[in-house]
């Protein structure tokens, strides 16, 4: 057996996979942290990483998590908070939900270029692994993978060590969307009280769709076999060595248990903000959280006629994205059809948009 | 303004690999991102800088950029100490999409010295490359996208 960096371009890729326990956010996120530094300084191949978390939740690494959740509750039912390195908003992390970081370089043969590129590459493994055990995905571009209109993976990516960058998936086997009201601090509590609950309708998990108990490991078997197919390699089943455990080590320490990290203050500031709007087509309802410029997240309710799909296309389409009038128009727009709101077009839907953004509030 | 495969490049900058451009003025130097880098990343939604008088040394990350739910890397084209912060990109990312080489400007570098801000410079893509950059980059593009369809 020859080193790690005689391997590096061999077309044998490494496999961490852990299926004896859900790890603490601060030791799975280190893990995840050093691969690609492995790659880009120890001369590694790419290396999978799978596994699971204990019950958690993890922001993005430029969000302000005191507006994020509720850290309180968080505490109360003993769900662990942490900071990820790689961009995107909040997940909920647990045993039932597949964690999964790739470190890799962006050359590597195969992946494609550039931020679209590299989120389009690994979505279709992601879907390939999907479609294995037998659940129709689709990417949402920008943002998620999704099942009718549905998220059912989140995915975030940041470069990191030279041009190694470091990719997070989170795939939902299974989900507590009752924990996850709980403790995010969304406009959603809002909605809540009028016994409604938008994640049900936005989210959807492996179990749900196929009707079935699929194990985590299954899912995880599938999404190994999706990605030697994808990119015609193998995978070995390997452990980190004594430099990959330093790193994560350092990771742990430096990073992933200091408040300093944690409460990190490099972030946009948040905002909520309610608009209402009294359309033709009804009365829109628009809950809205801004990055800084930024919309982070969007729901778009009232009383008027579409279908949830419509509705979710046209909210992912928005989150992301500047909350600048003609860059609302045009993201919407992008994934228009006639009659998508009846009696509703792209210029109300934007008023009543900016509307919320007029009414933000700090939180 | 040379516009070059559709991504404005102008003439009188000089651009690092990793795409962030450098506007030279004595030793006055005035960073940003490329028209290329903002079309391909789509929105920016952030922008960690460094700060003010930290130095930073040519081809080191001085600031992260994230997009959509990336976070890619804002790499020092020259050395020397941050003199100035764009400080209007706190509260508008969108600046480096609407106007990358004006008010989207990221931050100022004032080299130590001239003689060896001109060495640096030697390293950077200007004039006549700038062209053969962008096909590269295009072509690197599409060749990967060819070999992703094949597989």
């Amino acid at each position: 057996m020859g080193s790690i960096s005689d391997r590096a371009g061999s077309g044998e890729w490494r496999l961490f996979k852990n299926l004896t326990h859900s790890v603490s956010t601060a030791e799975g996120l280190a893990w995840d942290d050093a691969l690609p530094q492995s790659v880009a300084r120890h001369g590694s191949p790419p290396i999978l990483h799978l596994y699971t978390f204990i019950p958690s939740v993890i922001v993005g690494k430029y969000q302000d998590i005191e507006a994020a959740l509720r850290l309180e509750r968080c505490r109360a039912r003993g769900i662990e908070y942490n900071r990820r390195s790689t961009g995107g908003g909040t997940v909920i992390m647990g045993p039932e939900i597949v964690a999964l970081g790739l470190g890799i370089n962006v050359d590597y043969p195969g992946l494609k270029k550039g931020v679209g590129g590299v989120f389009d590459s690994l979505s279709r493994v992601l879907i390939r692994a999907l479609d294995h055990v037998g659940v129709r995905a689709h990417f949402q571009p920008k943002n998620d993978l999704e099942v009718k209109g549905r998220k059912i993976a989140g995915l975030s990516a940041a470069s990191e060590a030279d041009t190694c960058l470091l990719f997070h998936t989170s795939l939902l086997v299974d989900f507590d969307i009752a924990l996850m009201t709980d403790i995010m601090n969304t406009p959603v509590i809002k909605l809540e009280d009028k016994g409604y609950n938008c994640f049900s309708q936005r989210m959807t998990t492996v179990r749900h769709e196929l009707g079935r108990n699929l194990s985590v490991a299954e899912m995880m078997e599938a999404i190994q076999t999706a990605f030697e197919e994808e990119f015609g390699i193998a995978f070995r089943e390997d452990s980190p060595d004594d430099w990959e455990q330093n790193t994560i080590h350092r990771f742990i320490e430096e990073r992933f248990t200091q408040d300093q990290w944690i409460f990190s203050h490099r972030h946009p500031r948040t905002r909520m903000g309610v608009g209402q709007l009294k359309t033709r087509g009804g009365l829109l309802e628009i809950y809205l959280s801004l990055s800084g410029g930024s919309i982070e997240h969007i729901l778009i309710t009232g009383d008027f006629f579409s279908t949830s799909e419509n509705i979710h296309r046209i909210e992912n389409a928005l989150k992301w994205t500047s909350a600048l009038r003609e860059s609302i128009e045009s993201n919407i727009a992008s994934v228009w059809h006639d009659n998508m709101i009846y009696g509703i077009d792209v210029s109300t839907l934007t008023d009543a948009i900016l509307l919320a953004k007029q009414n933000q509030v700090r939180l | 303004m040379a516009e070059i495969k559709g991504y404005n490049m102008p003439d009188e900058l000089y651009y690092h690999e990793e795409h962030s451009w450098a506007r030279v003025e004595g030793t006055k130097v005035t960073i940003g991102m490329t028209d290329m880098f903002q079309k391909e990343a789509g929105d920016i939604v952030f922008v960690d800088l460094p700060e003010e008088e930290d130095d930073v040394s040519q081809g080191e990350t001085c600031g992260k950029i994230q997009s959509r739910k990336w976070i890619g890397k804002l790499v020092a084209p020259v050395s020397g100490e941050i003199t100035e912060i764009n400080e209007e990109l706190e509260e508008d990312t969108s600046l480096i999409n609407s106007d990358p080489y004006g008010d989207g400007w990221i931050l100022v570098i004032k080299a130590e010295d001239e003689d060896d801000l001109q060495a640096e410079l030697k390293n950077l893509i200007h004039g006549d490359a700038v062209s053969a950059f962008v096909d590269r980059e295009i072509a690197r593009t599409e060749e990967e996208r060819a070999k992703a369809e094949q597989g």
